[in-house]
């Protein structure tokens, strides 16, 4: 059960900034997850319940380095607090949702009959509670940024256990594209903190969104991240996600494919070390018909790491000719390491196409000797094959500076892992 | 260049080499055969640093350092080469990248500096027009899908760029038609030098028709039981391997 503090600060809480009562009764009902609930069994939340939170941080204490990924604009959230560094491109506008939805009825009409699946979904409510009136970022209709857009998601604990929640809406008009990249990072602490984001999009009609997550995130961190995706007919989304540092990390993806002609590609890598948990969740829905979904996941887990993917694939009575794949490979790079896998499918249509296939397994004795008979040291040559393994994710990154920051990142992650 | 001593080695609890005794020198090339079973593969891959094989006695000096306190990749950075009978598939790199990585850490345990890709490249070129490799095979993943033929040439290959001083061929002839013999055999050849050696690991003698040894070696249950020139080989081609074995038991 929910730590009466807890529960207390965030009754008052909500009456300060009109959270939505129902929502937050949705979450205290609950609390946070434990693993007694099925979709948390490998990554449970249980012991958040005994702490008690400040749901109050203080700002961001040092400046953020701004990366270089040639960007038009970069958007911060650094503890939950939102604004933009710099002007807004043309064709992009930023208003609070409320105020977006007595302007845009387009809009409005998507949002109202917005409907996602949130059994199990606790921290999803808890967000929803504090986050009633988000900013929204428009892509105008038949827009093109040319560039791309950063967002960093920021966090620093000051004293004590930490939470911190934020939202952002995208929307992307028919005819309009987007580059989003997504940088969640914390300031070094010591203390624990508890992070809950969500990211809700709609893309329309013909829109093009690409979408890159560089999670980055300190000791200490869990993060939660709710990705939910609608895609209006013939829209396209390329989405990656990289989990490279992070105590606890749990991403609830959400694609929900409204319209047919739809492709949605979801790619996923993640590294986690020593003493990390990173647990990929997902979810492609197929409410429509003639659409397409691609799923690929690749893991390398070092050290005493814990992975875990959940795919779930559903294709609706209505949604036929479907084509769904979903391929979840895992190489553990230790002995300690684990890894929990579970596709699962379940489709009503009868006229589709749907594979899954997960692996999970550890580097050959027989390449390794090979490749030190050559020279190459054992450490080196480990390195060597889990690069090539992940190198199929990071190939598809298609903005040079943004993939060579990655890979940097994930050969250095790599490398330390043997000296530890 | 390698002396090796009354070398005992296992795997798990049966004992496979019962007492290996053989002196090679610079300039030499040594061929080794037997019957199946004999244990000519393992005592390649115990010189070579294989793991799951267990010395229990005897000795090995390369170069005058004790090789079985060496790492299989010190060996390498040493100068031994171990060429592969079955070349391990290397998915996603390519034999390129692989090359570079070998010799760069070879050069960082010798203590040199690391070979910049512009020398890298003129290098590599030299080499693959000495031994007559195709750059498409080059780039593509090291061995994965490539023939029977095409993976020893890259065997070759190899050999050619990381210059040993003393190349084991383990079996390098199994599986391969007798072009491609004639090209692996032909890459050997050419790497031969007074300051080199090579021991050839065979259980056919037509190897030795493109490979001509110095010495001749019959391994037979763990033990080198006759030693001759090149006219042993020719001789067991003829009679087979009974004769010996008879003689022995």
């Amino acid at each position: 059960m929910l730590h009466n503090d807890t529960k207390n600060t965030l009754i008052n809480l909500s009456e300060l900034s009109g959270a939505s009562s129902e929502s937050l009764a949705n979450f205290m009902d609950k609390g946070f997850p434990t693993n007694k609930w099925e979709e948390w069994k490998y990554a449970s939340l249980k012991s958040l319940n005994e702490v008690s939170l400040s749901w109050t941080p203080e700002p961001v204490s040092r400046e953020v380095e701004l990366p270089l990924f040639q960007q038009t604009l970069t958007i911060q959230t650094l503890n939950g607090q939102t604004s933009c560094l710099g002007d807004l491109p043309k064709g992009l506008s930023s208003m609070p949702l409320n105020q977006f939805l007595d302007q845009n009825a387009g809009f409005k009409a998507l949002y109202d009959k917005r409907n996602p699946l949130l059994e199990q979904n606790s921290l999803y409510h808890l967000n929803d509670a504090f986050n009633q009136n988000p900013l929204v970022f428009c892509v105008e209709k038949d827009g093109a940024l040319a560039a791309s857009l950063v967002h960093q998601w920021v966090l620093e604990a000051h004293s004590g256990p930490t939470a911190i929640q934020g939202k952002i809406i995208l929307y992307l008009e028919d005819g309009s594209s987007l580059t989003w990249i997504e940088q969640q990072s914390s300031l070094a602490s010591e203390a624990l903190l508890f992070s809950n984001y969500a990211l809700e999009i709609w893309v329309g009609e013909q829109a093009h969104l690409t979408l890159y997550k560089d999670q980055d995130l300190g000791n200490g961190v869990t993060h939660i991240d709710h990705t939910f995706i609608y895609q209006a007919a013939n829209s396209q989304v390329d989405l990656f996600t990289f989990s490279i540092n992070g105590t606890f990390v749990r991403n609830n993806l959400h694609f929900y494919i409204e319209g047919p002609q739809v492709v949605s590609n979801l790619n996923g890598l993640y590294v986690p070390g020593e003493g990390q948990l990173i647990d990929n969740h997902s979810v492609v829905d197929h409410r429509m018909p003639h659409s397409e979904s691609n799923e690929l996941y690749k893991g390398v887990l070092l050290g005493n790491a814990t992975g875990v993917f959940n795919g779930k694939i559903f294709v609706r009575k209505d949604a036929q000719k479907t084509n769904a794949f979903q391929s979840c490979k895992n190489v553990l790079a230790s002995d300690r390491a684990t890894m929990n896998t579970k596709p699962q499918l379940e489709i009503w249509a009868d006229d589709v196409k749907c594979s899954h296939g997960t692996t999970t397994g550890q580097l050959s004795e027989e390449a390794l000797f090979y490749m030190r008979s050559r020279g190459i040291s054992a450490d080196a040559a480990r390195t060597l094959l889990l690069l090539a393994f992940v190198q199929q994710v990071i190939d598809k990154v298609q903005i040079t500076s943004l993939r060579d920051h990655l890979s940097a990142k994930i050969i250095s992650k790599i490398e330390q892992s043997w000296i530890a | 260049m390698l002396s090796v001593k009354d070398l005992h080695a296992r795997i798990g609890e049966k004992e496979i080499l019962k007492g290996i005794n053989l002196e090679v020198k610079a300039g030499e090339v040594h061929a080794i055969m037997g019957p199946n079973g004999s244990g000519k593969s393992t005592l390649a891959s115990v010189l070579g640093g294989r793991e799951d094989y267990e010395v229990t006695s005897g000795s090995a000096h390369f170069l005058g350092k004790d090789l079985l306190d060496l790492a299989p990749e010190e060996r390498a950075a040493e100068g031994l080469f171990l060429a592969f009978q079955y070349p391990v598939e290397i998915p996603g790199v390519s034999t390129t990248n692989f090359m570079k990585s070998a010799i760069n850490e070879i050069r960082k345990y010798r203590g040199q500096e690391a070979m910049d890709a512009v020398q890298f490249l003129k290098m590599f070129k030299e080499k693959m027009a000495y031994v007559n490799i195709d750059q498409s095979l080059l780039s593509r993943a090291l061995n994965e899908g490539f023939s029977g033929g095409e993976k020893k040439r890259n065997e070759i290959f190899q050999m050619a760029v990381l210059e040993p001083k003393l190349a084991i061929l383990d079996e390098t002839d199994s599986g391969l038609d007798i072009d491609a013999l004639r090209i692996v055999a032909e890459g050997v050849n050419k790497l031969k030098s007074p300051d080199n050696a090579t021991i050839v690991v065979t259980h056919y003698q037509r190897l030795l028709d493109y490979i001509i040894p110095d010495f001749v070696h019959v391994l037979y249950n763990g033990k080198i039981v006759k030693s001759g020139t090149k006219d042993l080989a020719l001789e067991l081609e003829e009679r087979g391997y009974d004769w010996i074995i008879s003689a022995l038991d």
